[in-house]
């Protein structure tokens, strides 16, 4: 019994961290407030309705999703975010009104029912004395090995503080020789396509409906302002905290508690430690 | 008044003549927009003065409308039910009131954290008011009670929606008018500012949230006894936004501009919703077009045409009125630094700082670049907290109290970059410094605060050298550098306080400027007997002004005596030629 529950743990962990991450790409490094990324993760999500519904190989669905979300995230930050690096306020806005749109336009093509998808690998494996759905061990280990790749290449990449001096001041990082529109595009670009694979991982567990993104950019915020912004350790911290008090309280009381014990959580942070656990400036 | 009025008895033509031109079913329509409208006006109120975005404005109209039901349906008599709106209405303001200044604490900006919360708390209690069945009736909502006093919801209470609707805009007309509205508009302007002038700025947001809840929720008391029913979708996130849309769409920063969204929008979608389903794309669309290319919304396209036909008249400055004296500060006393540490994450700033000044005189502070001469000025107000040592002000600790309370313990400073209030004219600027320390919360309610003049401010504003008595009506954003560093100047000096920090004041300024500039300073200082402490590059303002002078390097006290004595100074000599000590 109890290895379920940290196996449910370990799960709503990984993915709530997956999730988080490209807000923390986007909102911690490029200032940008996405409020659409939780829409991005509801489009990853309904890359396996795509591919069903065209009759498409279900390997597919990878590069389906993928092309989907980074397509979507190219025409907008070409045609709406560019406007809006420095100016955090009206980023919130404009994103606001995108996941509108977004909502609505999927909406308007899948209509407003539930939909259901079928994981990939099916069975169980026999974890700790517990039978585990296998699709779910597979996840775990998946998010963990690339998340242990990420915090490798992040050490030795530049990349960051290209963004840092970017969003810094655009026209000296021009000067010096980076490839702003390049870089803050291909950022952004990032930071939605694993929020859409994140939609794409969670799909076969969860009900697949325009609206379900809301939730996830809540919960993402939440473990950025618990573990704070701009480094890795913080992200896994945060999302360790949130995810860990929701499913814990959500286990032994019910769904709402786990909300309003998260949502007391994170007004705590923001009135005791506004900077969060672990922060790389300030 | 002509200005309040005037549009205020417009709109009441207006909304009284909907219901004979129209009928009977329209104005149970434009009742329904209307009341939305006054939520949003609640919303344009925050956001467009304060920039506090609020996301889930629902919360407070879904609470009060379910809490409406319960009253109506309970048939406790119009008093008792009238009785118990105020409460809540109260109830409520005083929950946001704390929410905000809670969050808002050690923040000086505004940024999307607060939103965020907003938005998450709208959905939980979406969430709770459709699983909460024996209380809120679940997922059908509430039903079955008569309306507020028994008036029809297709005729006559329709009229109670306009008094409320009329009511809330002279409100908000009124507020306009006096230094609160001022006040509101400073804090989206220039926060820091406004915290170094003395006043909380997380209680002023705190309070203009709770002022746009109350509002809110009166606008879902309204909504419980017009509609008959109350759902989940009443508290829920999808009205928050589209609060948002209409005050955006409407336009924030006028008054009736959420009224006008309100009723546009709504009229338009009921016209629309069924017969073109690409009716809420476009919505989206707009909010995003609005966003991007005008922030002000309808009612600022209303408003240029208007002027196009009529421009604006130039406003002429009204008589000035005696200012109150100074709330007094504590006694003057010297300023000591002991051992004091500044470290952001791994860059160590000050590194053990010591010195004592005199009670009074002018201190100049040099140093090279980076040497932590503004950062001694941030730990002195607060600006910085400082990681270890202490700061002292006469007998008192101030090294752990946030930037707002430096004021009232008599320090003023002026920033390295002039910081004013760009989107106000100069004697708007003015008037909010005029308030700094002097002004009662009653004053904040006079319009009268607004033409406060202290003797000193009118006196430096009469030296036909400084540059602002034919300013006043100008816009700050249009000043050249110096003219800002002349208003920085009399902001600050403006609550007279006994110790002024001034942050390299002659930068930017022509010779004749500066001379003037360092001839304010002394006078200043004499005057009043205080302590003053400048950070100057320039070496012949500091020989000309300073009873001493602080060396800083690396953050540490290089040396700290007369400008003759430091300047003969082997060790200052080293550092100011280039060498590396």
């Amino acid at each position: 019994m109890s290895s379920v529950l940290v196996l449910n743990l370990a799960w709503q962990i990984s993915t709530l961290a997956l999730v988080a991450l490209g807000l923390a790409i986007v909102f911690g490094k490029l200032q940008i407030m996405n409020m659409a990324h939780g829409e991005f993760v509801m489009i990853g999500a309904y890359a396996p309705v795509i591919t069903s519904s065209l009759g498409l190989p279900a390997w597919l669905q990878v590069p389906v999703c993928l092309l989907t979300v980074a397509l979507v995230a190219f025409v907008l930050e070409r045609t709406i975010i560019r406007h809006l690096y420095g100016r955090m306020f009206d980023s919130l806005l404009a994103t606001w009104g995108i996941a509108i749109l977004l909502r609505e336009a999927v909406e308007l093509i899948f209509g407003r029912g539930y939909q259901s998808v079928t994981p990939p690998i099916s069975g169980t494996i026999s974890v700790l004395g517990a039978d585990y759905p296998a699709y779910r061990i597979a996840v775990i280990l998946g998010i963990l090995a690339g998340f242990v790749a990420l915090f490798w290449w992040n050490s030795r990449s530049k990349v960051a503080t290209r963004i840092k001096a970017m969003v810094g001041n655009p026209d000296l990082a021009e000067a010096v020789g980076i490839n702003t529109a390049r870089l803050s595009a291909g950022a952004f670009i990032f930071g939605c396509c694993t929020a859409g694979l994140a939609g794409l991982i969670l799909a076969p567990t969860i009900r697949i409906e325009p609206m379900m993104g809301l939730d996830y950019l809540i919960r993402s915020f939440f473990a950025l302002v618990v573990g704070g912004l701009g480094t890795l350790e913080g992200l896994g911290i945060g999302a360790g905290i949130i995810a860990g008090t929701q499913s814990v309280l959500g286990a032994v009381a019910n769904q709402t508690y786990g909300y309003l014990a998260v949502l007391t959580l994170s007004i705590l942070f923001l009135w005791l430690k506004p900077d969060g656990i672990r922060s790389s400036s300030r | 008044m002509v200005s309040v009025l005037l549009p205020v008895s417009l709109l009441l033509a207006v909304l009284l003549l909907i219901p004979e031109v129209f009928g009977d079913f329209t104005a149970y329509q434009i009742g329904l927009y209307l009341i939305y409208g006054i939520a949003a006006q609640g919303i344009g109120y925050l956001w467009g003065k304060t920039g506090v975005l609020p996301l889930g404005q629902a919360l407070f109209f879904g609470f009060a409308a379910y809490v409406t039901a319960s009253t109506l349906r309970a048939g406790n008599g119009l008093g008792i039910d009238l009785l118990l709106a105020v409460t809540v209405l109260a109830a409520i303001a005083v929950f946001a009131f704390l929410l905000a200044t809670l969050i808002f604490r050690g923040r000086k900006e505004s940024g999307p954290y607060f939103s965020l919360i907003t938005l998450a708390l709208v959905m939980i209690a979406e969430q709770i008011a459709g699983t909460a069945t024996p209380l809120t009736g679940g997922f059908n909502g509430m039903s079955g009670f008569p309306s507020l006093g028994n008036l029809d919801p297709f005729g006559s209470f329709y009229h109670v929606i306009v008094a409320a609707t009329v009511l809330v805009s002279l409100l908000l007309f009124i507020l306009n008018r006096l230094p609160v509205n001022l006040i509101a508009k400073a804090v989206a302007d220039n926060e820091p500012r406004l915290q170094l002038l003395g006043f909380p700025t997380h209680v002023i947001k705190g309070a203009a949230f709770a002022f746009s809840a109350a509002i809110a929720a009166l606008a879902g008391g309204l909504f419980a006894s017009h509609q008959g029913i109350v759902t989940p979708t009443s508290m829920g996130f999808g009205l928050s936004a589209e609060m948002v849309i209409l005050t955006a769409v409407g336009g924030r920063f006028h008054v009736l501009g959420p009224l006008i969204g309100a009723v546009i929008v709504g009229w338009a979608s009921a016209e629309l919703r069924d017969s073109f389903p690409y009716w809420e794309l476009l919505m989206a669309l707009a909010f995003i077009l609005v966003v991007l290319k005008a922030p002000g919304g309808i009612a600022e396209l209303l408003e240029a045409a208007y002027r196009r036909i009529r421009p604006a008249t130039p406003g002429r400055c009204a008589p000035s009125i005696a200012a109150p004296p100074s709330k007094p500060t504590d006694a003057p006393g010297a300023l000591r630094f002991d051992d004091v540490h500044l470290q952001i994450g791994v860059v160590r700033i000050l590194n053990g700082v010591t010195f004592d000044t005199p009670s009074t005189g002018i201190i100049s502070v040099i140093g090279p670049n980076g040497a932590g001469k503004t950062s001694t000025l941030n730990a002195i107000t607060g600006n910085l907290q400082i990681t270890g040592g202490s700061i002292a002000l006469g007998s008192r600790n101030i090294h752990a109290r946030p930037p707002y309370k430096a004021l009232r313990s008599g320090i003023g400073r002026k920033l390295q970059v002039p910081s004013v209030f760009f989107s106000m004219n100069v004697s708007e600027n003015l008037a909010l410094a005029m308030m700094a320390n002097r002004a009662r919360l009653v004053d904040l309610l006079r319009p009268a605060t607004l033409h406060w003049r202290s003797e000193s401010l009118t006196e430096l504003l009469k030296r036909p050298a400084v540059p602002l008595q034919e300013d006043l009506v100008a816009p700050v954003a249009h000043l050249p550098q110096g003219h800002r560093q002349f208003l920085e100047y009399a902001m600050t000096i403006a609550s007279e306080p006994r110790v002024l920090l001034l942050d390299e004041p002659c930068a930017g300024l022509s010779p004749d400027e500066t001379a003037l500039m360092t001839e304010l300073v002394r006078t200043y200082q004499a005057q009043t007997g205080g302590l003053v402490i400048v950070i100057e590059h320039d070496m012949s303002i500091v020989q000309a002004i300073s009873d001493k002078v602080l060396v800083l390097h690396l953050g540490q006290v290089l040396a700290f005596d007369s400008f003759d004595k430091v300047r003969s100074n082997p060790e200052v000599q080293a550092v100011y030629a280039g060498g590396t000590k």
